[in-house]
């Protein structure tokens, strides 16, 4: 009887359980919604950003004979000291979102250590913070609470930063790595490089008709701000982009979680089943053998 | 009279889409206005206030921070940090004045530009 007590109780606690796991699922499908929205938004802003600074830079290389003379697009082919930001979630149970990210930057730490490259890590999320300080790889900034609220002029003033040291000729060279959304099932692990711009991922389709006009004059001042703010929005659509990542990624989580112990409780209810028959088997069988003896 | 195309984009989204005849743009080295078929031109944006004329003649006014502006024979693109549209009705208007200054005030740039935008503010206020 100790038994069907046990399986009893086994069988109110995975209920339990899935009460949970499918409450987080709805509130994840909820918030997700919200943030693809926000998403949605700041892309076109993204998108006209980057085609302006595309025009100007296409404008700059044809003037220019050298290329572009500018220390945002400078290229280093062997770059010696690289800066690696990572973004990750606050919290946990959201499937292989974190650890993709985490195996990422791992391999970038490995790749880079082959070619004797310092590198320095930034990282935005708990997850990511909390796993290499286990492993007592040192970090360079720690930020808890952005990945999980993106708040525009906070992620501006952690990447103005570190593009400072950029211009200060600490670091080579940014990459910024975040774990992306695709689809509502699916997640991307996405590596950009912030800093220097690549030119060569830059559309330069030289069909400019007319001369572009440039105000202030010096095209530096506007370039430099261009990309200032070029590389503030683009932190800042990429901790959105994870955001909306995190909650796709824990959607689904919490679907195979709830999904599992629905079949949890299924085997569970069986097994009860058969335990109490087999205890009234028993039983019966004591009975009859009771009054067999009897005779 | 001919048009042009005009966008002005925030972080937020697209807040302004439409044909228009005329556009009074903040650039940073003053003040200037952009009609159909004006050469190719790049700016950076000041505190200020763009004034849209619209293809009915009606004028709008949006409040913004800071930004640039592209402009090319047909179209005009601001891509702006914050932007707040004075226009709608009577209540509507005044909440978004407050909205404008409060943007205006919060604004990292010279005290001149910021003074000289609100007072623009102000001033289309009581126009209304």
């Amino acid at each position: 009887m100790a038994n069907l007590k046990e399986i009893k109780r086994k069988i109110g606690s995975v209920k339990n359980t899935q009460k949970t796991t499918n409450a987080m699922k709805l509130v994840s499908s909820a918030k997700l919604k919200r943030t693809e929205e926000l998403a949605k938004r700041s892309r076109v802003y993204a998108a006209k950003l980057t085609e302006l600074i595309e025009e100007i830079a296409q404008k700059m290389q044809q003037s220019q004979a050298e290329g572009i003379d500018n220390i945002y697009f400078k290229d280093v082919p062997n770059p010696k000291k690289v800066d690696i930001v990572f973004i990750t979630a606050d919290k946990g149970l959201c499937g292989g979102f974190n650890s993709q990210t985490i195996k990422r930057v791992n391999q970038l730490l490995s790749d880079y250590k082959a070619k004797d490259v310092k590198v320095r890590l930034r990282a935005i999320g708990r997850k990511g913070i909390d796993y290499f300080k286990f492993n007592n790889v040192e970090l360079n900034d720690e930020i808890i609470g952005l990945s999980a609220a993106p708040d525009f002029s906070q992620s501006a003033e952690f990447i103005s930063e570190v593009a400072e040291s950029y211009v200060n000729g600490e670091t080579d060279k940014i990459v910024l790595v975040h774990n992306g959304y695709v689809n509502m099932i699916t997640q991307e692990v996405k590596e950009d490089h912030l800093l220097p711009i690549d030119t060569s991922k830059l559309e330069l389709n030289a069909v400019s008709t007319s001369e572009l006009e440039v105000e202030p004059d010096d095209d530096d001042t506007l370039l430099d701000a261009l990309v200032k703010r070029y590389i503030e929005y683009t932190m800042y659509y990429s901790l959105i982009d994870s955001l909306a990542a995190e909650h796709s990624a824990r959607m689904q989580a919490m679907d195979a979680a709830t999904k599992n112990a629905k079949e949890m409780v299924k085997e569970l209810n069986v097994k009860y089943n058969k335990a109490r028959q087999e205890a009234i088997t028993t039983e019966l069988i004591e009975i009859i053998s009771g009054m067999e003896s009897m005779k | 009279m001919e048009l042009m195309k005009l966008e002005i984009v925030t972080p937020n989204g697209v807040i302004f889409d439409a044909e228009v005849k005329q556009v009074t743009l903040p650039g940073s080295e003053g003040e200037f206005g952009v009609l159909p078929k004006h050469a190719t031109l790049v700016s950076l944006l000041d505190t200020g206030v763009i004034v849209i004329e619209k293809a009915d003649g009606s004028e709008v006014a949006v409040a913004i921070n800071s930004g640039y502006v592209k402009v090319d024979e047909g179209k005009t693109t601001c891509i702006v940090d914050g932007a707040v549209a004075l226009s709608g009705g009577d209540s509507d208007l005044a909440k978004a004045l407050e909205a404008a200054k409060e943007l205006l005030k919060s604004a990292e740039s010279s005290n001149t530009a910021i003074a000289s935008a609100v007072a623009k503010v102000e001033q289309i206020g009581k126009s209304f």
